[in-house]
């Protein structure tokens, strides 16, 4: 198959500007990208520089932007990504390059999940030989156990575009393998580490990891049983932010109390009634929308009838969570 | 066909010309809708989900006690925690089971997994059918350059919202301002978050999200944008100003309930659909509206 391969080229040492570079390649319809590449570095141009590793999906290594979407240059065929005869190659969003499609992974991953201790901490002294788990107690773990940290779920979080202190779903996937683990016996602490600011609470929930994950590991859904696990915990926020456990308990007050939201309770009980600076940065919103009819009453909100049965509902599921 | 409708607590509460301005496109176009009326709140992704499911659960069933089998929300946050929900309700027996038993029986209530839960955006593109709302056209929005926002809700997680065989729902906005005259405007952030649910957490975020959303859309030359989504509308429109200030820049996007443009489409004026509730002025699309009828 004839493809243009366009790829990004960089080099800070001969302080030239980015540019793309164009090369022909015929290669058989079986051939990947990563096949392209290194076609192009050994018969063409030796000095593209990439990452390459395992060949098979397993290392991670070979994360790129690939026709404008991140995948992993060893598992995506040429002949599936092709566009018009070409296929361009770019490192991902969001992070330092090297040199060509070479980048650096410290800060916008190796931190991060570093940072939520992805390691098992025993519950008991360790046995002496291996330690023995039931199948059945892993299948929460099997979840996120095949992550191959690529940092592609990273690359299209809308968080961390614009915020690069956000720790992002690959390292929240490394902590609900470790926060489900029954061997782990650091459950609580853990559950409190990743509620911390910029952690799980920070999550827009918008499920744009779970797109870009390729190997289905639906990192959105393991940030939220995360979260759920914490929630069922009692820990609602981290040591410093309490605003979130504000936020949560009058939501979920809210609910109890009426069966719906009481929008303009939630804006002020999530400040803190004796955060003065804090309810009065609410104060420009609400004066902007009394005129326009848009500031609901606070306080003053009517049950919806079916009230009392949610909250006998919420009760007992409270109780369950205990 | 008749839907139950699940208005949501925005609608009734910050956005209070969201309900008025659905139910008038649903007596026009003849779609017949029951409000379900003592349910509680979807949980809008904040609750827990121990919490929000067994809650949701009894939505659902309350809607099939109706003899019903839709349910239309007006709201992509509903839409998308309902989807989701719904999901896990009708792929796992054992767990809608388990919340039958324990959280729906002492009502006498038990959700059996028959009810398709469909945002009006869909109700419209799936059921009603496009072709048919064009009868219902009295005032063609030529000219009117609107770029759609979708959020997120609406969108993801693609296998449950999206899945094979409905993948159309990734155009649908523009798919209907195609019908309805408009020409839509395409911004890169139309299916990304609004930054709404992030906006008590960390306010920094979610105003940076407004204003690249809102400053895409005028860059490109957006009269206004349109959205499915209360909690959309109420972070581009509301926190715009907010937006603004952090961003250092004016930007003055009007945002528009999707209802609110099917309605001015249909003939309704701005003063009916509540325009002049919002808080960025929607001045800009009335001007437009009345250089298509002179034209």
């Amino acid at each position: 198959m004839e493809t243009t391969f366009k790829v990004y080229r960089f080099d800070p040492e001969n302080g030239s500007k980015p540019d793309f570079a164009t090369y022909q390649v015929d290669l058989p319809d079986s051939a990947t990208v990563m096949d392209g590449l290194r076609h192009i570095r050994d018969e063409q141009d030796p000095s593209l520089a990439f990452r390459a590793s395992c060949e098979r999906g397993s290392c991670g290594d070979c994360a790129l932007r690939i026709n404008k979407k991140g995948r992993l240059g060893c598992s995506l065929k040429i002949a599936k990504t092709v566009k018009n005869g070409v296929v361009t190659v770019e490192p991902i969003r969001n992070i330092p390059v090297l040199k060509d499609l070479v980048y650096d992974l410290e800060d916008f991953l190796w931190k991060k999940i570093k940072a939520v201790q992805p390691w098992i901490t025993p519950r008991e002294p360790e046995p002496e030989g291996e330690y023995v788990v039931a199948e059945e107690q892993l299948a929460e773990v099997r979840k996120a156990m095949s992550c191959v940290m690529c940092g592609l779920c990273d690359e299209g979080c809308a968080v961390i575009k614009i915020d690069k202190d956000f720790v992002g779903p690959a390292a929240l996937t490394k902590a609900y393998r470790a926060v489900f683990d029954p061997r782990d016996g650091q459950h609580d602490e853990r559950l409190t580490l990743v509620s911390e600011p910029g952690g799980v609470w920070d999550c827009t929930h918008c499920f744009e990891a779970n797109g870009h994950c390729p190997l289905g590991l639906e990192p959105t859904d393991r940030l939220f049983e995360v979260r759920d696990e914490a929630i069922r915990q009692g820990i609602r926020s981290g040591t410093r932010n309490p605003k979130v456990q504000r936020h949560y308990d009058s939501f979920l007050n809210s609910v109890k109390r009426s069966g719906w939201l009481d929008e303009g309770r939630l804006a002020i009980e999530s400040e803190g009634l004796t955060n003065i600076a804090g309810l009065a940065k609410l104060l420009p919103t609400v004066i902007r929308a009394i005129p326009k009819g848009k500031a609901p009453l606070p306080y003053f909100h009517h049950k919806r009838p079916g009230a009392e049965a949610i909250r006998r509902i919420i009760d007992k599921a409270q109780r369950s969570e205990v | 066909m008749k839907y139950a409708f699940y208005p949501g607590c925005v609608s009734r509460g910050a956005c209070p010309e969201l309900y008025p301005a659905s139910v008038k496109v649903a007596e026009t176009l003849g779609i017949e809708i029951e409000e379900v009326t003592d349910v509680g709140c979807t949980g809008a992704g904040v609750l827990s989900r121990d919490l929000s499911d067994p809650i949701n659960a009894r939505t659902l069933a309350k809607v099939e006690a109706m003899g019903l089998s839709s349910l239309m929300t007006i709201c992509s946050t509903c839409q998308g925690i309902f989807t989701q929900a719904n999901h896990r309700f009708k792929n796992e027996p054992e767990y809608r089971q388990k919340i039958n038993t324990e959280y729906l029986a002492e009502e006498g209530l038990e959700y059996k997994g028959t009810v398709e839960v469909k945002h009006l955006l869909w109700v419209l593109m799936e059921d009603y059918g496009v072709e048919n709302l064009k009868p219902y056209i009295k005032r063609k929005l030529t000219g009117l350059k609107v770029a759609p926002f979708y959020g997120c809700y609406i969108r993801r997680p693609t296998s449950i919202i999206a899945p094979k065989g409905l993948s159309g729902r990734k155009t649908y906005l523009e798919d209907l301002l195609d019908v309805l005259g408009a020409e839509s405007v395409d911004s890169s952030g139309k299916s990304k978050c609004c930054g709404f649910p992030i906006l008590t957490v960390n306010e920094e975020n979610s105003m940076r999200m407004v204003s690249d959303h809102t400053g895409d859309a005028k860059t490109k030359g957006a009269d206004c944008m349109v959205t499915p989504c209360p909690l959309c509308h109420l972070n581009l429109d509301a926190n715009q100003p907010t937006a603004e200030k952090q961003a250092g820049t004016q930007i003055g996007m009007p945002i528009i309930h999707l209802p609110q443009l099917l309605g001015l489409a249909f003939g309704f004026d701005e003063k009916e659909m509540e325009l002049q509730r919002h808080i960025v002025s929607t001045e800009a699309v009335s001007r437009q509206l009345e250089v298509s009828i002179r034209s």
